[in-house]
């Protein structure tokens, strides 16, 4: 284990007050599988953008083979022989397969394209023509195209953002044999980006844990730690309740039943056999890393996905065959995680973002009174205390905060039955959080059934009377929160069953 | 290499140092003001290209006023000109609601007056108010048909409406073309292809001297679309879906059905300006039925931020530079000098905006 073939010292990197990456040390090992776990905002991504040379570092070295190195761009990076492959794939859509692998300056391939397109085509198990156009091919064989164009461009690293997230199990355990072979015979050195401990396991030799930017344990061997120390690494301490939940308990206000939901776009069934309830001055929270189904299961909830099995009941209402209005006259209300984009449309003036719930009450005939618009606003404004200067100032000159006092405040004037909350502080600072979880808690106290998606553990283990996790779109644990063991919660997350 | 050095250093110096941000809070009246300093920016280009043809900018402006607001008989020509220069402009701004373009208000002008003439040579009412008022409701629909496929691959497939409505322009077109030299050729017209002249019965009437009631439907439907855009649910459902799909399906907002909606209507709007213009002008369909109104309108729409009554004001000004522009040939100079002076306000007011929008800020870490 003492030859590094690439060494990071002290990588630190800031975004505005945020350190993303602080003191960062990390080593990769020649032919070797390398797996990076952590929560989402830990810096992993980060980490692997500084590496490919999306990113430049304030401070800290990269070691090549020995050498010091400076990375300033993606290009310096590909010389050099690291490559990287995104969430979101970077291939030219329109072009064929052949013309995206050989797009790159740095094509080794150039002589022999046919032979070793051959080649690889049986170690990733593909089994399209050279001249087949990308935009024809499903999603997992986009992303094995886009892993050979780093063989092809001479990548010697490569650092994939989590492969599997977009792969259905027989592609994973495919993707599994095919990154094996790679690293066993080309000796590529390869790094994966997970949340999911069952992939470290299966996939990888060695496993590096980062937390809040920092890394908080490397070059640990796979095969010597077990889950639970995996995920405490990756968890770290998690703040115990701090709320009175004592609070009045009422009749059931929701009730969802087997939910089953099939995307027909990707091709991957979302969500399979959902059942809860939430009562009056309950909240529920739903723990998941994101992209296991929640948003899925928010747009059903509130009506803007339509075309699923299983049942909504708002109120021994069935509204399951019904849309987003008649939702809202059940007074649901549904605070989206995308708040600029979904929650409040972009380009769109401070006062007509809102009334974007209510506008079809306060309407008269076919007309929208201006008087009644501003007086509803300026309510807004001073129950919540939104900073929102011009009401004609477009929303996205709002900061994040007063972005989402106002969403939040326009979803909650009308006193919901049923509210959902889907990463309400995402991205917030800390006095905006707690102004957002007072609200979330005041709500409760008047009799809201509230159920509130987040990745946050700290905010569902303050806020929730009872948990549930969901793992790529089944619900793999249900509990109190009060006699929840944190370690579980995390495990489940992970994809860890017991 | 001395060249490239130095545009490298300038986009160090500029570009890397200063950056380009939204400002906060833009001025209300900021379209206003960038179109004044765009107008004066495009008769200062005018004058310059008076002066190198060796005439005096100051004689041709006044005689181009004089000419196109000096009387009452100049000032209604010029309002007849902007009427179909104003309903087009208000067509386009309706339809840019959804943030949509329509650059096929030029076909939709042919297409109303088409859809006028087709009704008025099929059926006959001895009332000839109702008649007018039903030739006009066939002119909007003629319009409305106009943009309906383009309307409907835009919220079926997500086709391009710029491209789609532009070309429907040179399909109208070449309709036209084909009904005023085969099944609609007046015989009388001799080798002039048209058809033949609508009676007088449906002639717009006028208001006083040659000022026509078109201008007045122009008024009205002025502040119907301000109404329409900035007062009625419509309107705002249309700006939400405009802003966002996302949050117009969130809102309950058919998106798709607004964008469809307006479109049709805005088509309308353009139509009839093809209508008013054949009962009040022209009075018969031919290739000369439109002058490029339904681009001028593009430009009027533009210049205004999609306001209908800025729209009104700025499309008033524009028709009484169409007149003044026809009449100085009279002393030699191009008519072409009008186009010059709107286009250029089209670019001098997008620059200054640009200004009130946007602010130069340094980058800080430099």
């Amino acid at each position: 284990m003492n030859n590094k073939f690439l060494e990071t010292k002290n990588i630190t990197k800031t975004f505005g007050k945020l350190k993303a990456l602080n003191d960062v040390n990390f080593n990769l090992y020649r032919g070797k599988i390398h797996g990076l776990l952590g929560e989402n905002g830990a810096g992993k991504s980060s980490l692997m953008n500084v590496l490919s040379g999306i990113y430049q570092p304030e401070k800290g070295s990269i070691y090549l083979d020995g050498q010091i190195q400076k990375i300033l761009s993606p290009d310096i990076a590909s010389q050099l022989g690291i490559g990287m492959v995104h969430q979101e794939f970077r291939l030219v859509e329109s072009f064929s397969i052949k013309d995206n692998l050989t797009l790159s300056k740095s094509n080794i391939f150039k002589d022999n394209f046919f032979k070793s397109f051959k080649k690889y085509s049986e170690i990733f198990a593909l089994n399209v023509n050279e001249n087949e156009i990308i935009s024809n091919l499903s999603v997992g064989e986009k992303q094995k195209i886009e892993i050979m164009k780093l063989i092809f461009n001479d990548s010697n690293i490569m650092l994939l953002d989590e492969p599997t997230a977009v792969l259905t199990p027989q592609e994973t355990s495919q993707l599994r044999n095919s990154l094996v072979t790679l690293a066993e015979e080309d000796m590529k050195t390869i790094v994966l980006i997970t949340h999911k401990l069952k992939e470290i396991k299966e996939f990888t030799e060695i496993v590096s844990v980062m937390k809040n930017g920092k890394m908080v344990a490397k070059d640990l061997q796979t095969s010597d730690v077990t889950d639970n120390q995996l995920i405490e690494l990756m968890m770290g301490t998690v703040k115990r309740s701090t709320i009175n939940k004592d609070n009045e308990i009422g009749q059931t206000k929701l009730k969802v039943e087997n939910i089953n939901f099939f995307d027909s776009v990707s091709n991957i069934k979302k969500l399979e056999e959902i059942n809860f309830q939430i009562k009056a001055g309950e909240i529920l929270g739903l723990a998941g890393v994101s992209g296991n189904g929640q948003v899925e299961l928010a747009n059903i909830i509130s009506g803007i996905e339509t075309i699923f099995e299983g049942k909504i009941i708002i109120d021994n209402n069935d509204v399951s065959n019904k849309g987003v209005r008649s939702r809202k006259k059940l007074n649901l209300s549904y605070i989206p995680e995308n708040r600029l984009g979904v929650g409040l449309a972009p380009g769109v003036s401070v006062i007509d973002n809102s009334i974007v719930r209510d506008y079809f009450y306060t309407k008269l005939g076919p007309h929208i009174s201006k008087k009644r618009t501003s007086n509803y606003l300026q309510s807004l404004i001073k129950q919540f205390s939104i900073k929102a200067p011009n009401p004609k100032a477009e929303i996205s000159t709002l900061s994040g905060g007063n972005m989402q006092k106002l969403l939040m405040g326009r979803e909650l004037v009308g006193n919901p039955d049923v509210i959902i909350a889907s990463q309400p502080t995402r991205g917030l600072d800390v006095n905006a959080v707690d102004a957002i979880h007072n609200l979330l808690i005041d709500q409760r106290n008047k009799g809201s059934a509230i159920f509130l998606i987040s990745e946050d553990l700290d905010e569902l283990f303050k806020l929730s009377h009872r948990l549930i996790v969901i793992f790529e779109g089944k619900i793999v644990k249900s509990l109190n929160t009060v006699d929840a063991n944190i370690n579980d919660i995390g495990l489940a997350m992970a994809g860890v069953s017991e | 290499m001395q060249i490239s050095m130095i545009l490298v250093w300038l986009w160090q110096v500029l570009v890397n140092k200063y950056t380009l941000s939204k400002r906060q809070v833009v001025n209300e009246l900021s379209t206003f003001y960038s179109f004044l300093a765009g107008f004066l920016i495009a008769l200062i280009i005018g004058s310059v290209i008076l002066l190198i043809q060796d005439k005096s900018p100051s004689d041709t402006f006044s005689l181009m006023f004089k000419l196109s607001i000096g009387s009452v008989n100049s000032l209604s020509s010029s309002l007849n000109k902007a009427t179909p220069l104003i309903l087009a402009g208000l067509g386009i701004a309706i339809i840019n609601t959804v943030k949509l373009w329509n650059i096929g208000a030029e076909g939709q002008i042919f297409m109303g007056a088409i859809g006028v003439n087709l009704i008025y040579i099929n059926f006959q009412f001895s009332n000839s108010t109702s008649f007018i008022f039903i030739l006009l409701v066939s002119s909007f629909l003629g319009g409305a048909f106009c943009i309906l496929i383009p309307a409907v691959t835009k919220v079926l497939f997500g086709v391009n409406e710029i491209i789609t409505t532009l070309l429907t322009n040179y399909i109208v077109i070449g309709l036209t073309i084909y009904l005023v030299n085969g099944p609609w050729k007046d015989p009388e017209s001799l080798n002039f292809p048209a058809a033949a002249y609508v009676g007088k019965e449906v002639y717009l009437p006028n208001i006083f001297g040659k000022l026509s009631y078109g201008f007045l439907i122009c008024m009205l439907l002025t502040a119907f679309a301000h109404y329409l855009k900035n007062n009625s649910v419509f309107g705002y459902e249309m700006r939400i879906a405009g802003g966002s799909e996302m949050t117009a399906i969130y809102a309950g907002i058919n998106a798709k059905q607004k964008a469809f909606f307006a479109m049709l209507i805005g088509g309308g709007f353009a139509g009839l300006a093809g209508g008013v213009e054949l009962l009040s002008q022209t009075h018969r369909v031919s290739t000369g039925i439109s002058q490029g109104f339904g681009y001028t309108a593009i430009i009027v729409a533009a210049i205004t931020g999609m306001r209908p009554i800025g729209i009104f004001l700025v499309g008033s000004l524009f028709g009484a530079l169409s007149i003044g522009g026809s009449v100085i040939q009279t002393i030699g100079v191009s008519t072409y000098i009008a186009d010059i002076i709107q286009a250029s306000t089209l670019f001098g007011a997008l620059i200054i905006q640009f200004f009130f929008n946007y602010q130069l800020k340094r980058v800080d870490d430099g």
